[in-house]
């Protein structure tokens, strides 16, 4: 099929956009697990949890001016709170006990989580506003494309920047490094992990808060797109390499661009493409194309 | 001794107990429906349209003396869950007869399990056109439902009449629904307008929420037209992300899916694009006959809405097939009611109807036309509407 350069570039500036969406998001994740060894699946619920908070907030705030702006950081710093609170409580008690059981804990709460959502705000979809400065679209090459895009494809590289900056050049970032490669060791230094750990698990939830607040504005909040995100989700952080955050970033570029530009070339097989993606890293590379491979 | 004595007492108290049920068992009719989740929004009123039947049916006196007990679950979206509510009515509840499901997969996954345990199925809503053809069609399943291939049809009659359009394009949702639909779509076109050409054709998954790289690629296509099969929640997703875009402004849109039904209409307020074309099961305002404010009337006075949902009709219609038959049979008998369904002629909510023998199919039609913005409405309505009538789009 011939088409127009103009609309290939577009098409690629969509791919990118649903890529930053999925790198916040699976940011979140693959932090978890690095630090924490957990495999979170409640994560998306999380994603889920910040989209609708922020809905709710939206519908608090609308008579002031900003009030998007001030719902994303509400419904996410809430939505992280409630991540700290569900560490402290309850995920904390099961770093003891097998992989299996973490798993199937978080699984629980992706249940509950869904149905407390379902509870508060119904089964109908719900949408929000773009935000006033963001609303319309711009012109490149001659098509339209929505501002509100261009910010997310902005803002996806200022986050990655500014958490590998925290994690190579603080001091917390230096200790969740550490934590990451030998827990025992950092406690026996005097470090407390058991706080460290709530932390990562915060900033974690977090990142999963803000992407679901962010996207609210682009798709309708409905149920059941908890499940749909974090299934994505992992197929990044397993391209990227588990716990690895440039593999993750580069990885969800490439799901989101093969994606959109699949959809030109072939659509009927642009989810194919990726889960290919997938399988062929999982056989030639399975610690992921920027992971370390395990040596327990 | 004593424990024994006990356990016999309460074995009769419960026999005691059961005994007064025994001698008007009730006709028991499992309903599972889309109850939560993007299709609630038809699933429910789908179902309030069943329940209003079953008032009306023991009302006045039941059917064969018998009353109607309904039971409705929730079997969310998926067809597992559709087949695992099925099978747990079928056994733990007894149920006699088995109508309900609303997507296309769970009509199918419901069809599958009629078919195996042998119980009468009507299908309220689904869709999909190979239901009731050959070589999934068995004597178990029955439609009161337009399937896909009428209404892919009945939107090429529309869409020929527009003699600009001659580049098309469609896009539909990747799943039996879309497909069957847009594939009876096509040749209709093509038969009516030769000179027609398909330049694209898009599939996003369904509940895709991001539409925007396939608006993209369809409006690179640069089309006449498109036909589109999203329906409910989608299809208001979808126009939300078109419209800034320009694209109804440049693009005429013929909506399979029943964009034109209230529930869309209303649910979707600016965001609805008017100008396009759609259908809808039922309208409140069209047609301006007796039988069909008579209708309207019964079903505010049901919900207490003042503008009723265009789906209560598909619940009502698929359990009025069931009760009518009964009543014609002379007995819950599953053979002697299908017997009873083939060729019956009811008084539906559009009109009369009448579920064909040959493939178990209603020959029902659906309301058409253009969405438009008229003062008397706080929310768009067909405008010119018509009946396209199925009968003589069936083979």
């Amino acid at each position: 099929m011939n088409f127009d350069f103009s609309f290939v570039a577009i098409q690629f500036l969509y791919g990118l956009t649903n890529a930053m969406f999925i790198f916040l998001i699976a940011s979140g994740l693959s932090i978890i697990f690095g630090v924490l060894g957990v495999l979170n699946f409640a994560h998306g619920s999380l994603y889920m949890l910040g989209a609708y908070t922020t809905y709710q907030c939206v519908s608090f705030f609308v008579d002031s001016p900003g009030y998007f702006w001030w719902a994303v950081i509400v419904a996410s710093v809430t939505v992280a709170l409630l991540g700290g609170i569900i560490e402290r409580l309850l995920l904390r008690r099961l770093y003891q006990h097998e992989q299996i059981n973490q798993l199937l804990f978080t699984y629980a709460l992706v249940l509950i989580l869904s149905d407390v959502a379902r509870f508060i705000w119904g089964v109908d979809q719900l949408s929000v506003s773009r935000p006033a400065v963001l609303k319309g679209a711009v012109e490149i090459f001659g098509q339209y494309f929505p501002k509100y895009n261009i910010f997310i494809i902005f803002l996806g590289p200022s986050i990655a920047f500014l958490f590998w900056f925290f994690m190579l050049r603080t001091r917390s970032g230096r200790m969740i490094r550490a934590a990451a490669l030998d827990r025992e060791t950092l406690g026996s230094l005097g470090v407390n992990v058991d706080r460290l750990f709530t932390v990562v698990f915060v900033i974690g939830s977090w990142l999963a808060a803000l992407g679901g607040a962010l996207v609210s504005p682009v798709v309708t909040i409905r149920p059941g797109m908890d499940v749909e995100i974090i299934i994505n989700a992992f197929i990044v952080v397993v391209i990227g390499g588990l716990g690895s955050f440039w593999g993750t970033f580069l990885a969800a570029l490439m799901v989101g661009t093969v994606y959109s530009m699949g959809i030109l070339v072939f659509p009927r097989l642009s989810m194919i493409f990726i889960y290919v993606i997938m399988v062929l890293v999982l056989i030639i590379r399975p610690w992921g194309l920027l992971g370390r491979p395990l040596q327990r | 001794m004593k424990r024994l004595l006990v356990i016999t007492t309460i074995c009769m108290v419960m026999v005691a107990f059961s005994l007064p049920a025994m001698g008007a068992k009730d006709i028991v009719v499992g309903f599972p429906m889309y109850l939560s989740g993007g299709g609630a929004v038809f699933g429910k009123p789908s179902a309030e349209g069943a329940k209003m039947l079953v008032k009306e049916v023991n009302d006045s006196g039941g059917v064969l003396g018998r009353k109607i007990k309904l039971l409705v679950r929730d079997c969310k979206n998926s067809p597992d869950e559709a087949t695992r509510v099925a099978k747990e009515m079928i056994n733990k509840n007894n149920i006699d007869f088995l109508v309900g499901g609303l997507t296309s997969s769970q009509g199918l996954a419901l069809s599958e399990v009629a078919k195996q345990e042998q119980i009468l199925y009507i299908a309220p809503i689904s869709k999909v056109a190979g239901m009731t053809e050959p070589p999934r069609l068995h004597k178990y399943v029955f439609r009161s439902a337009a399937n896909s291939k009428t209404e892919g049809r009945s939107g090429a009659v529309l869409a020929a009449k527009n003699k600009k359009w001659k580049r098309w394009a469609t896009i539909g949702p990747d799943y039996s629904y879309g497909h069957s639909v847009t594939a009876a779509f096509i040749p209709w076109l093509k038969k009516l307008r030769p000179d027609v050409e398909i330049v694209h054709q898009a599939w996003p998954k369904l509940g895709e929420s991001d539409y925007m790289p396939f608006i993209n690629v369809v409006m690179a296509s640069k089309p006449d037209a498109v036909f589109g099969s999203l329906w409910g929640g989608h299809f208001i997703n979808f126009a939300k992300q078109a419209s800034p875009l320009g694209f109804f402004k440049k693009i005429g849109f013929v909506s399979a899916g029943e964009a034109g039904c209230l529930e869309a209409v209303k649910g979707a307020g600016d965001d609805m694009p008017a100008g396009i074309i759609s259908n809808t099961y039922d309208t409140f305002y069209y047609p301006d006959t007796p039988w069909h404010k008579a209708w309207v009337k019964q079903c505010q006075a049901f919900t207490g809405e003042k503008y009723p949902s265009s789906w209560l009709g598909t619940g009502y219609d698929a359990m009025k097939f069931l009760t009518e038959a009964i009543k014609k049979a002379g007995t819950t008998d599953t053979d002697a009611v299908i017997k009873a369904l083939e060729g019956l002629t009811i008084n539906s909510s559009v009109g009369k109807l009448k579920m064909r023998a040959k493939d178990h199919q209603a020959a029902r039609g659906q309301y058409w036309g253009t969405l438009t913005k008229v003062p008397e409405y706080p929310f768009l309505i067909l405008k010119p509407v018509e009946y396209i009538d199925a009968e003589k789009l069936m083979e």
